[in-house]
């Protein structure tokens, strides 16, 4: 697995990425709680905030899967396993900015 | 490489048996979540002012400590297995035990929700987006416990004369404990932040 990185190297990226985790985390927080957009902007605000915290998962998703999951320095035949669900997920999820029509 | 867990034996694709099984039931896991995250994205968008008012019921400030508390699992998880993989002992301990601890606290706060809501008599049946809080909400923490369960046997037997040195379960362990935290990624900013 790590064969060709030593042990300060892997214990650096994953604080790295855990450093970038909560930081995303709290500006996933701060977008949704602390930042408002003008009223009259209406549903386009909801939109707004849902495209925002679904950008900041998935690239929190995809850095898990990177790093954590060890996807950078392992075999590249895994990540056939994981690429195409969590990039099909990935795409589902923003189905959630779509908000309709007129109600029936 | 450990001399038990040869790759002789995988001689197609090059990735250890153990390993490759858990991906494929992570796949499998991605699917279940899935069905789940489906449902609430058609329910919400067809019934957006339940959903909002439900939402705004729920305690973000919680959640949000719950996501500092599998975040934390992670990081130490991944530093159990490199502890391991390098035959530091007491580190493997001291790491395995604060993800234990983690997930401790993960469920206690869980916990704490439920008991709020149902004492503001808050129930699955409440509202479609309660019902699919308490589904979604709930199957993830049975992953949580689902994965307590090996790292408490694996953290026990670590502490016996033998001790426990098979770090590439570990490994496969942990590749279960990051998608957990993984499922939570994306329940934290639907259910209780996009409102």
């Amino acid at each position: 697995m790590s064969a060709s990185m030593s042990a300060e190297e892997m214990q650096k990226s994953y604080l790295k990425i855990f450093g970038a985790l909560m930081f995303f985390t709290l500006l996933t927080i701060i977008a949704a709680k602390f930042v408002h957009f003008p009223e009259s902007w209406g549903s386009v605000s909801t939109m707004l905030h849902v495209t925002i915290g679904l950008i900041i998962a998935v690239a929190k998703a995809w850095m898990v899967v990177y790093v954590f999951m060890h996807i950078k320095f392992d075999n590249p035949y895994i990540r056939v396993f994981i690429y195409v669900p969590l990039f099909l997920f990935s795409v589902l999820v923003f189905a959630l900015t779509v908000l309709g029509g007129p109600t029936l | 490489m450990s001399s038990a867990l040869s790759l002789a034996h995988e001689p197609v694709t090059g990735i250890r048996h153990g390993k490759l099984g858990m991906w494929i039931f992570l796949a499998s896991e991605v699917m279940f979540f899935s069905g789940f995250f489906t449902a609430f994205i058609i329910l919400r968008n067809t019934n957006l002012p339940v959903f909002a008012h439900g939402a705004s019921e729920l305690n973000w400030q919680l959640a949000a400590l719950n996501t500092v508390n599998l975040i934390v699992s992670s990081l130490t998880m991944a530093m159990a297995i490199l502890s391991l993989e390098h035959g530091n002992k007491s580190r493997f301990q001291l790491y395995m035990g604060i993800t234990f601890l983690c997930a401790c606290g993960f469920l206690v706060i869980k916990y704490i929700e439920y008991t709020t809501k149902f004492s503001h008599g808050i129930y699955p049946g409440t509202s479609s987006f309660f019902g699919l809080y308490f589904t979604m909400t709930g199957f993830h923490a049975m992953h949580v416990i689902g994965g307590m369960i090996p790292i408490g046997w694996m953290l026990a037997k670590s502490f016996t004369k033998r001790g426990y040195r098979d770090w590439e379960r570990v490994e496969i362990l942990g590749l279960y404990w990051h998608f957990v935290d993984l499922v939570w990624i994306f329940l934290f900013p639907i259910l209780y932040l996009i409102f």
